[in-house]
Parts: C-alpha cells; sequence; structure tokens
C-alpha cells in the first residue's frame, strides 16, 4: 500500500503519463480512426493487421489507451490527496508561533520600533490587516505576541480544484461511456414515432429547408410533437444548434433525406409503330400499370437516387442524393417481354441491358417524387451535467491558481513598557509586485497609526 | 472606408511597426520603439474597424473562412502584445511579434485564402461561434507571445554564457514566457475546450467526438500543462521550459492550420 501511494504520489509519474497520453493521441490523429478492414487493407497492407489487432484503428477506445487514462487519473487523485492534508493543515490549523529566522527568511521582511504597548500595537495592527480582508490569528507566549495574517487561501487550493474538475470530466466521460445513447430517426412529415428507450413518441408535423438566395441550404427546421401517455405535452421547431430537451432525452436535428423506397415515378411511355403514341403513367414500386392500349403492361421493379455499377458488376447507390436517377422497368405486351432495363432520368437516350425484342416502345423517366425525411438524432447522456461540472471547476480553479495568489504575514510583537520592536515577514504564492505593495503599505500604515 | 483599405491600412501600419522596432534594436533610440508601439496600436484600431465593417457586411462573426479566421488571429496576436509590453515593457519583443503578425496577414490576403465572405451554414449559425473562436484564438496569441519570448530566451542564454549582455536579460524573457502562458491557458482552456465542448454538445448532441481538431487542442493543453507542472511542481525554468513553450505553440499552430490540410474530421469549416 504504501509503495503503491509512493508510486501514484509521484509527478514525475504524470509526466510521463502525460507525454505516453500525448503521443497516442497523436497517433490516432494519423491513423483514420473506424473505418472498414477493407480500407484499412487497402491503406496500410501487410500493416493493417497490427493496427487492428493494437486496437489503433479506434484507438481512443482501446483497452490501453483507457487504461492510460485511467491510470493518468489514479496518479491524479492521489498526487492531489497527498498535497492536500498539508496544505489545509497550513489554512486551518496553522502554527502561529514562528522563531524570527522563519520570519526573516520570507522574501519581504522587516524589522522596527515604535511607541506604544504591545496591546494598543496589537489592536492597531488588527484594524490594519482587517481593513484589507485578512484572516489573523493570534498567540501570546513569553511576552510576545504572535500573529498570523492569511488571504486569499483559495488561491492555494486553485490546482486541487483543476485537478478535480478533470477528475469530475473524466467521470462524466465514463458516465457517457457506459449509459449514454445516441441513435438518428429518420420521420416522414406527419408520421409519429416511438422514441427509443424511453415511453414516449414524437410526431414530425412540419420539416421544411431553407435557402439561402445563391440556393445554398440556410437551415432545416423540424416541428416536433412530444407525446407522452396520449397527451400532446410540448411542441417546437427545431433546427441545427437549436434542440428540443424532454425528460433527459435531447432531439437534434441532425440530417435530412428521401425515403426512395417508395419514389412516386412519371414515366413517358412513346410507341414508334405505325401510329406514334404516348401516354404518361404515374407507378410506384411493384406497382402493375395497364396501358389505355389494353394489352401492354408496365412495372417498376427497383428505384435508385445516385445509379452505380459496384465491383461484382451488380447495381447500388452512390448516395441518398438523387444524383443519378434510374428505374429498372419490365414491360410486357401480350404476356411477352417488350422491355427490361434501366431507364435514366438524366440520360433518357441511354438504356443499358436491353432484354426483349420489339425496339418501337421506349420509356422515359420524367419526374420522380419522394417523401422527405428528417433525421433527428435523439441522445440521453447522464454524463453531460457532471461534464458542466467538472468544467466549471476546471476553470475557477485555473483562476484561483493563476488569478488569486494566497498571502500569508507573520508578525512578532516584543515589548514589554512603552516601545514595541515589530518584525514582519510575508509571502505571496504568486503577484509579486502587488504583495510587494501591500506590504510596504501595511508597514507605513502601521508606524504612522496612533 | 471599406473593409479592404482598412484592413491594408493596419498591414501597412503593422509593416512600419516593425521597420521601427527593428531600428531600435539596432540603434537603441527609445524614441523608435516607441514609434513602433504607437504605429501598432493605431494599426489595432483600424484592424479593429475592418474587423466591425466586415462583420456589418456578412451580417456574422469575423472569422468563418480562413481569410477572416487569420485576421482575427492578427488582431489578437496584437492586441495580447500591446497588453504585455504595456506592462512589462518588452520593447524588444517587439520587432520578432510583429514579424509573425506580418506573415498572418500576409497569408490571409494571400490568393490562396478566399476572401469571399459566404453565408453560414446551419452549424455555425450560434452565437458560440463568437465564443468559442475568439476566446480561443485570444489564448493562443499569448501562446504566440510565449513562442517569441522562449526563443530571444535561447539566443539570449547561449549569448549570456558566452558572456554578452542583451537588452532583455534571459531570466525576464524566461519570466515574460511563464506570464504570457498563465494568461493564455485559461483563456484557451475556456474558449477552445469548454466553449468547445458545449458548443459540440449544441450543434452536433456530443460534447466530445474525438475529432482530430478536438484531439489536437486536447495535445495542444497537455504540452501547455506539461510546461506548467514541470515549471511548479519540478521547479524547470531555462531551456527546457523554452523548449516546451516552443513545442506548444507549434501544437496549437497545427491544431488551428494542420488539421484542416492535413486531417479530416468534423471541423471542416475553417
Amino acid at each position: 500500500m504504501k509503495s503503491f501511494i509512493q508510486v501514484f504520489s509521484s509527478v514525475k509519474l504524470a509526466i510521463f503519463l502525460l507525454i505516453v497520453i500525448t503521443l497516442a493521441s497523436i497517433l490516432g490523429t494519423l491513423v483514420p480512426q473506424h473505418r472498414t478492414p477493407e480500407e484499412y487493407q487497402a491503406g496500410y497492407g501487410e500493416l493493417s493487421g497490427l493496427l487492428m489487432r493494437l486496437e489503433i484503428t479506434q484507438l481512443y477506445q482501446s483497452w490501453w489507451y483507457v487504461s492510460l487514462l485511467f491510470l493518468f487519473a489514479l496518479n491524479t487523485i492521489v498526487c492531489t490527496l497527498t498535497r492536500l492534508g498539508p496544505k489545509l493543515k497550513q489554512t486551518f490549523t496553522p502554527t502561529i508561533l514562528a522563531i524570527p529566522k522563519q520570519i526573516t527568511r520570507y522574501r519581504e521582511h522587516k524589522k522596527f520600533e515604535k511607541p506604544g504597548d504591545l496591546k494598543s500595537i496589537g489592536t492597531q495592527l488588527r484594524h490594519i490587516l482587517k481593513k484589507r480582508h485578512y484572516r489573523i490569528k493570534e498567540e501570546e507566549k513569553e511576552k510576545i505576541r504572535y500573529v498570523l495574517a492569511q488571504k486569499k487561501t483559495l488561491g492555494l487550493f486553485g490546482s486541487d480544484i483543476v485537478h478535480t474538475g478533470i477528475l469530475v470530466i473524466l467521470l462524466g466521460g465514463i458516465l457517457s461511456g457506459l449509459w449514454g445513447f445516441r441513435r438518428t430517426i429518420n420521420i416522414t412529415e406527419g408520421s409519429t414515432v416511438e422514441v427509443p428507450q424511453a415511453d414516449f413518441q414524437i410526431r414530425m408535423d412540419k420539416f421544411v429547408t431553407e435557402f439561402y438566395p445563391s440556393g445554398v441550404v440556410k437551415d432545416w427546421k423540424s416541428t416536433l410533437t412530444l407525446i407522452d401517455s396520449g397527451q400532446e405535452q410540448m411542441r417546437k421547431t427545431i433546427e441545427v444548434n437549436h434542440p428540443l430537451s424532454y425528460q433527459g432525452f435531447v432531439f437534434y436535428q441532425s440530417s435530412y433525406g428521401w425515403d426512395w423506397n417508395n419514389p412516386r415515378l412519371d414515366i413517358l411511355v412513346r410507341e414508334t409503330g405505325e401510329e406514334t403514341q404516348a401516354e404518361r403513367i404515374q407507378i410506384s414500386i411493384g406497382e402493375k400499370h395497364l396501358l389505355k392500349d389494353s394489352k401492354t403492361e408496365v412495372t417498376a421493379l427497383r428505384f435508385v437516387p445516385d445509379f452505380v455499377i459496384t465491383e461484382g458488376n451488380r447495381v447500388a447507390t452512390r448516395s441518398q442524393q438523387p444524383n443519378n436517377p434510374a428505374v429498372y422497368l419490365e414491360s410486357q405486351r401480350n404476356g411477352e417481354i417488350i422491355f427490361r432495363g434501366w431507364i435514366f432520368s438524366k440520360y433518357p437516350k441511354f438504356s443499358q441491358s436491353h432484354e426483349g425484342g420489339e425496339q418501337d416502345t421506349s420509356f422515359v423517366l420524367q419526374d420522380f417524387q419522394a417523401t422527405q425525411y428528417s433525421g433527428i438524432q435523439v441522445t440521453k447522456d447522464p454524463g453531460t451535467n457532471v461534464i458542466w461540472v467538472g468544467c466549471t471547476m476546471l476553470m475557477l480553479g485555473l483562476f484561483a491558481a493563476f488569478y488569486w495568489p494566497s498571502r500569508k504575514l507573520r508578525f512578532q510583537l516584543i515589548g514589554s513598557g512603552p516601545r514595541t520592536e515589530i518584525l514582519v515577514g510575508g509571502t505571496s504564492k504568486k503577484g509579486r509586485e502587488e504583495f510587494h505593495k501591500e506590504f510596504q503599505s501595511i508597514i507605513s500604515e502601521l508606524r504612522r497609526s496612533q | 472606408m471599406s473593409e479592404t483599405t482598412a484592413f491594408v491600412a493596419a498591414f501597412i501600419l503593422y509593416i512600419v511597426s516593425a521597420l521601427f522596432y527593428f531600428f531600435y534594436v539596432f540603434s537603441k533610440r527609445d524614441k523608435a520603439a516607441w514609434l513602433g508601439y504607437m504605429a501598432a496600436a493605431v494599426g489595432l484600431i483600424i484592424h479593429s474597424a475592418a474587423l466591425v465593417i466586415r462583420t456589418i457586411q456578412s451580417g456574422h462573426a469575423p472569422f468563418t473562412n480562413m481569410y477572416e479566421s487569420l485576421s482575427f488571429f492578427g488582431w489578437a496576436a496584437i492586441f495580447a502584445y500591446i497588453i504585455m509590453e504595456g506592462k512589462f515593457k518588452i520593447k524588444k519583443v517587439g520587432p520578432y511579434m510583429m514579424l509573425i503578425v506580418i506573415a498572418l496577414m500576409a497569408l490571409a490576403s494571400s490568393p490562396l485564402m478566399p476572401q469571399q465572405s459566404q453565408p453560414l451554414v446551419p452549424a455555425l449559425q450560434s452565437y458560440w461561434l463568437w465564443l468559442h473562436v475568439s476566446v480561443t484564438l485570444v489564448g493562443e496569441a499569448f501562446f504566440a507571445i510565449a513562442f517569441v519570448t522562449s526563443i530571444l530566451y535561447l539566443i539570449a542564454d547561449s549569448k549570456e554564457k558566452k558572456g554578452i549582455t542583451t537588452g532583455l536579460s534571459s531570466q525576464n524573457l524566461d519570466s515574460i514566457s511563464y506570464r504570457s502562458i498563465a494568461v493564455g491557458f485559461p483563456f484557451f482552456t475556456l474558449g477552445g475546450l469548454v466553449f468547445g465542448m458545449v458548443w459540440a454538445y449544441k450543434a452536433w448532441g456530443s460534447y466530445w467526438s474525438w475529432d482530430p481538431k478536438e484531439v489536437w487542442s486536447l495535445i495542444t493543453w497537455f504540452v501547455f500543462a506539461l510546461y506548467l507542472h514541470t515549471r511548479i511542481v519540478m521547479g524547470w525554468k531555462g531551456r527546457r521550459s523554452a523548449w516546451i513553450a516552443i513545442l506548444g505553440f507549434l501544437a496549437a499552430l497545427f491544431t488551428y492550420f494542420g488539421v484542416n490540410y492535413f486531417l479530416s474530421g468534423l471541423h471542416s469549416y475553417v
């Protein structure tokens, strides 16, 4: 136990850990995090196996990085506690008696004499120090009066407050990691969904995208209604940077998109036989549509918003943006397939992999409409408030440590007659110039006072 | 007065200021240093006007692209330097500090940096843009002073070892470095880390995402924490402290520039 404390109370260990954590963190910014094994294989070749085994591919969540943070936290706790004891004693139960050498060792010290007996000078001194907000402790022994004056003692604990703040932040991080949850749900206008891990629902009343005159997106706004036990509890329009909070759950405007599984497609069918005729039809996926000639059937089998052919010669969508919309159509006439293939909205002349013999019927994808959805991120994070407490402590502690320097003055008043000898010394943790000025003014005021 | 005119006028004044300061270093005439200081101060006022005009014209905080944020960083560096010189009489630091500012202003006005102000993307439409960026850059401006004084320290220290004394003693430079970091560190912590976390929570729904810029700001913070601990607890001073302060500023610079150009992540705006 003793050696444990010895090891973990070492500042050298703290510095060593700080350096190791810094280097590890740098490594994590150089290797892209949370990619697929294939991407690592492509980027790093043979090295990728090692990267994944050492969890460098998810470094900040790896057992060894978390262990380093844990050791660092332990180190901070032990360092802070072992140094706290003496500081607390010094502040709350200090030794008031001091030998002259102790006083003259201070950077600021002075010895002088002035008329007045011990009692009256003691009263004057108390008055002068109180005016400057010093807390005074006195003791008399063998005709010598000892005075200890301290102020801004909080400054002495600045670093401890900072360290506690950091530990609280780490604790908040642990709480977030263990019990925080985060999920994005896509909701179309008018629909109601169950909030994950909660016993209430949200309804999307309205979803709008606002644009700048230049056409660039200005904002996404979702009007949400919270429904709890069948009652409408709350209605709010959320946008980026303006989430909605309810019972520890927070709802963020996070993304948007289209429900491409159920688009409405406008297709122009043109027959160039003896008699050219065109017919515009509206169909959904899977729906069979019989043309006016009562013998031709058109079926839309599949739709992709951003057509691409992958390595395995399969059709997929590159993104959810309608960059290259395409529909896979089948058409039969009298039970015989006359067309089967992809038609493209942007390239109406280009149809790939036709099947079917007759070429006198052509298809054009004229328009497509899908319901837009709003991506709402739902979070519940019990660590967040703990983090804010930690941040506040961190800032208060930094302020105290840098700009609230604790000051201490020690006096010895020696006198049995009409004259009293005064020995005074003092020290300030920081801000020597300011303290020097205060020290001088205390002495001159004491000299002058009657 | 247009924003560009004010920006160029401030830029010219900073160059004039640097010339006076360098003249002071070689001629040892206090008057030259005073003129350098005044040129920088007037430049700062005109530069402030440029930032205000920019804000009014664009309708948002003047640090949403590289031109704007470099210009603001230059402004903050002058602001920090004027305070530090006023308080600690560090005229000799002036010429080198002005060089950094001139480099920032030159980079801002280079054709590499698009100067056109763009409408704000949804994620940046928040008052936290003001708080997060300005407080962080003010903190980094003080790190810049510590960077300059640390380099000057290393030079002064090796000269003193050979028995040559310079205008500012190495001990003095060491203490100015510490004082700059004592100002910069709380600012950087508040603006970069705390305000950053609050804004990330409001905009992205998560106060920490291990985004490269976040990690690099933490790395910068670690380096300065190292500076403070080695100095206060272990009594390191002088050369080793100076090297840590230099590393710290380089880490801050990488967080500011490097991450955007070399690493990809959420902070893709500036």
